[in-house]
């Protein structure tokens, strides 16, 4: 009767022992929040001109929803494009993202753009807008149009105030292929240019996206969509991934070895008995 | 039953952090982790004291768990069940240092406050245009062309909503227009997101500055217009 007794009392101890476990578990910081961003990932080449490289099918897609510019006249109601998928590869030095979208025609005006804050200043994600009560600061803009066969690098503070800057270092290249666009854009990680984004390995910086539909009206035969009317995403996050680091690796086998070395005093100490 | 002595705490645990984690959001913001952690040290802490009181209390609340951790005259499933408990602790505490300590993949958090506080100018107005139909229809036709492609059928759910984050406000939500005054959205609309203190992040909102396109009547006929239609009122100081 003893014997079963007992065999009762351990099972509510290992209930005990898994609840408080399952509640250490349940509140651990592991269960951050979630958001949306773009990594670029480490690798050893990076397709700077090459949208179509097999090296971009070994990374996955984050995907963002557009909106119709309608923040600031002259505004639009209605965009052909309604998501962007967008990639990163880095190899230390320079840093890619590919940019793809479902565009049903192809047009010598169809445009895309990547946008980044400059500096320490937080900017509008409408082009570095001025705001009321808050400094903001410039926008970095990377823009690609078909025809042009190239993306420039520019920046701008506030509508009507978008400038090419004087030294370009950007890469730029689109290939059309079965309805989708797939644009790279390819810079430095660094540059020595004060009115370019800097990437720092880790960090997470603001992006933002816009795309053009470079499809003339059958009509009027003006451009459906252009400057100002656009389709826009909202500001997202985006890191150069940096080198892996296996710190954590060591403090948690350390951490392994403290618990069992804790355990076995524990357990010597509980078979001594009380008088130990 | 002996097995009640362990019983009644875990069941008090487990219950308080169900409570904790998902009863109380219902009723409040969800409440962070490290809190909620305090809280459950807390009541962990109390039935350890209470459990200790005296000798026998003790003895039937620790013996059980100290034979289980010292293996004393166990046999088959008892052992096993004891061998995995032992080898799993160590693992736990790697496994949190390890996450304590890896560098993060997830993009910093953002706590911007949805409702700052607006310029003292803005805070003292009252609605100067008399509400009557006329107006609030006026308001609706003003609404329906300026506001709607963004905040929809007062739901915030326009066809141009979909890629801006913060999303537009949704009038119909109680926490939106309802708990607040005339004033207050008469600023929002007037200064636009731009207008935004820090803490509402202006650099994040798609919401234009309407003063720029619109006369000062035009947006409090709007605001009469977006509470009729949304089947809310408008919080007074009363």
């Amino acid at each position: 009767m003893k014997a079963a007794n007992q065999r009762l009392e351990w099972k509510w101890g290992i209930l005990a022992g898994t609840a408080m476990a399952a509640i250490l578990w349940g509140v651990s910081p592991a269960w951050a929040q979630e958001s949306v961003s773009i990594r670029a990932m480490l690798t050893t080449s990076v397709p700077a001109d090459d949208p179509t490289a097999p090296a971009w099918n070994s990374v996955a897609a984050s995907q963002f929803p557009m909106s119709p510019q309608v923040h600031w006249p002259t505004r639009i109601q209605e965009v052909t494009v309604k998501d962007v998928r967008v990639r990163g590869l880095h190899d230390g030095k320079q840093v890619a993202i590919l940019l793809e979208y479902d565009d049903p025609t192809q047009d010598a005006d169809d445009a895309a753009a990547i946008e980044f804050m400059v500096g320490d200043k937080k900017a509008h994600f409408a082009h570095g807008q001025p705001m009321g009560q808050v400094e903001g600061g410039p926008v970095n803009i990377w823009f690609w149009k078909n025809k042009d066969a190239k993306a420039l690098d520019m920046n701008a503070k506030g509508f009507g105030t978008l400038k090419v800057q004087d030294q370009q270092d950007l890469k730029g290249k689109g290939v059309y292929q079965d309805g989708k666009w797939k644009v790279v854009f390819s810079r430095a990680v660094t540059t020595g240019d004060a009115n370019d984004t800097q990437f720092k390995p880790g960090e997470f910086i603001n992006i933002a996206f816009a795309v053009w539909d470079g499809q003339k009206d059958p009509a009027s035969g003006d451009l459906k969509e252009r400057g100002s009317q656009k389709a826009v995403s909202s500001w997202w996050y985006f890191r150069v991934d940096p080198q892996p680091d296996y710190t954590s690796y060591f403090y948690a086998l350390l951490a392994i070895g403290l618990a069992a070395g804790f355990e076995f005093v524990v357990i010597r100490k509980l078979r001594k008995g009380p008088s130990a | 039953m002996k097995g009640g002595i362990h019983l009644k705490p875990v069941l008090l645990m487990v219950g308080l952090y169900i409570f904790l984690k998902f009863g109380m959001p219902l009723f409040t913001a969800p409440l962070p982790a490290s809190l909620i952690m305090l809280y459950l040290m807390l009541m962990f802490s109390g039935i350890m004291i209470f459990m200790t009181l005296s000798g026998t209390s003790m003895e039937s609340f620790l013996g059980p768990i100290f034979r289980f951790i010292s293996g004393d005259g166990q046999d088959g499933t008892m052992k096993m069940a004891r061998m995995a408990v032992l080898a799993l602790f160590p693992l736990l505490v790697g496994w949190q240092t390890y996450t304590s300590t890896a560098t993060s993949t997830v993009p910093p958090a953002e706590n911007r406050t949805v409702h700052p506080a607006p310029p003292g100018e803005f805070a003292a107005m009252s609605n100067p245009v008399p509400n009557t139909p006329e107006n609030v229809m006026q308001g609706k036709g003003l609404y329906a062309a300026y506001c709607s492609p963004c905040h929809g059928l007062f739901d915030g759910k326009g066809p141009a909503s979909r890629g801006f984050t913060p999303p537009p406000a949704n009038f119909k939500d109680p926490t939106t227009i309802a708990m607040l005054q005339e004033s207050y959205l008469f600023w929002r609309i007037k200064k636009g997101g731009v207008g935004l203190s820090v803490e509402g992040m202006p650099w994040k909102s798609a919401m234009p500055r309407w003063e720029f396109e619109l006369k000062d009547e035009q947006i409090w006929k709007i605001i009469m217009g977006e509470y009729d239609g949304a089947g809310q009122k408008p919080r007074t100081w009363e």
